[in-house]
């Protein structure tokens, strides 16, 4: 092979393992000086730049939320083991296991109707651009994945059905 | 010179055969000469490359601007992964995968 070929494509390696070897600890280091995975609430300080005072009202909000969100969690867990055991052994969908259902789907909007309560309780507590831009942000995240499936489903992505 | 020399060189130019040339020797020729004249530009670029990355001005020049360059887009993507996953962290606190 050409010898200045060899040169080029040596010197080429060389700016390649130094582009990446700076770039992966500069990533590393910058992630770990970051990270504060004690508190969940550091998200929020950073994202909306929010002063102590409102950290104290919002952590005061979320301390609150937390236990009823738990206990909830802790019922449509329950619910869906129970459905587990219904659903389990038999080949059909019985009333029983439609009566489980229903009450899944009831426990999930009830957990859902107090997180947006939540999300409108914590965008209060912000300077209200920051309140507006926190809640849309908090229901792009959680109710979104619900809609992109639900789109997607109804063929609303972009096909039609032909009738 | 003298009239056998003449008659002899006459003879000769009457003996000697012309050879016959191949098809298209002559673009044959010129295709040859450009070929090898494109081939030594080629070299001499690949070359006056070569012998630049060997400067060692130039080497650590670039060098610095590879690192610095890793540095940066390094710590860009290090913030945003940070972020990303402290915003996870909060969802996963107030908004727990059951009911998204």
């Amino acid at each position: 092979m050409n010898r200045s070929l060899v040169i080029l494509i040596g010197a080429l390696a060389l700016g390649a393992a130094i582009f990446a070897g700076s770039f992966f600890c500069a990533r590393h280091t910058t992630m770990s000086c970051c990270e504060q995975p004690a508190d969940d609430l550091n998200w929020l300080r950073l994202e909306f730049h929010l002063s102590d005072a409102d950290m104290a009202r919002i952590r005061e909000l979320h301390e609150g939320y937390l236990p009823k969100c738990a206990e909830l969690c802790a019922k449509i867990a329950a619910a869906k083991r129970e459905l587990e055991t219904i659903v389990g052994t038999g080949t059909n969908l019985t009333a029983e296991a439609q009566a489980k259902l229903d009450e899944i789907a009831g426990l999930r909007a009830q957990c859902q109707a107090q997180m947006l309560e939540h999300f409108v309780a914590v965008s209060r507590a912000m300077p209200p651009e920051q309140g507006r831009r926190y809640l849309a942000e908090m229901k792009k995240l959680t109710l979104g994945e619900h809609e992109q499936m639900e789109h997607s489903m109804s063929g609303e992505t972009g096909h039609e059905h032909q009738h | 010179m003298n009239s056998q020399d003449q008659q002899l060189q006459s003879l000769l130019r009457t003996a000697r055969t012309a050879p016959v040339l191949p098809p298209r020797f002559q673009q044959d020729v010129w295709r040859r000469i450009e070929d090898a004249e494109a081939s030594a530009k080629a070299d001499s670029w690949l070359d006056a490359l070569a012998s630049l990355v060997l400067r060692p001005r130039f080497a650590l020049a670039a060098a610095a601007v590879m690192f610095l360059t890793g540095v940066f887009t390094g710590t860009l993507e290090g913030r945003q992964l940070a972020q990303r996953e402290a915003q996870m962290n909060y969802l996963a606190a107030v908004a727990p995968h059951a009911i998204r």
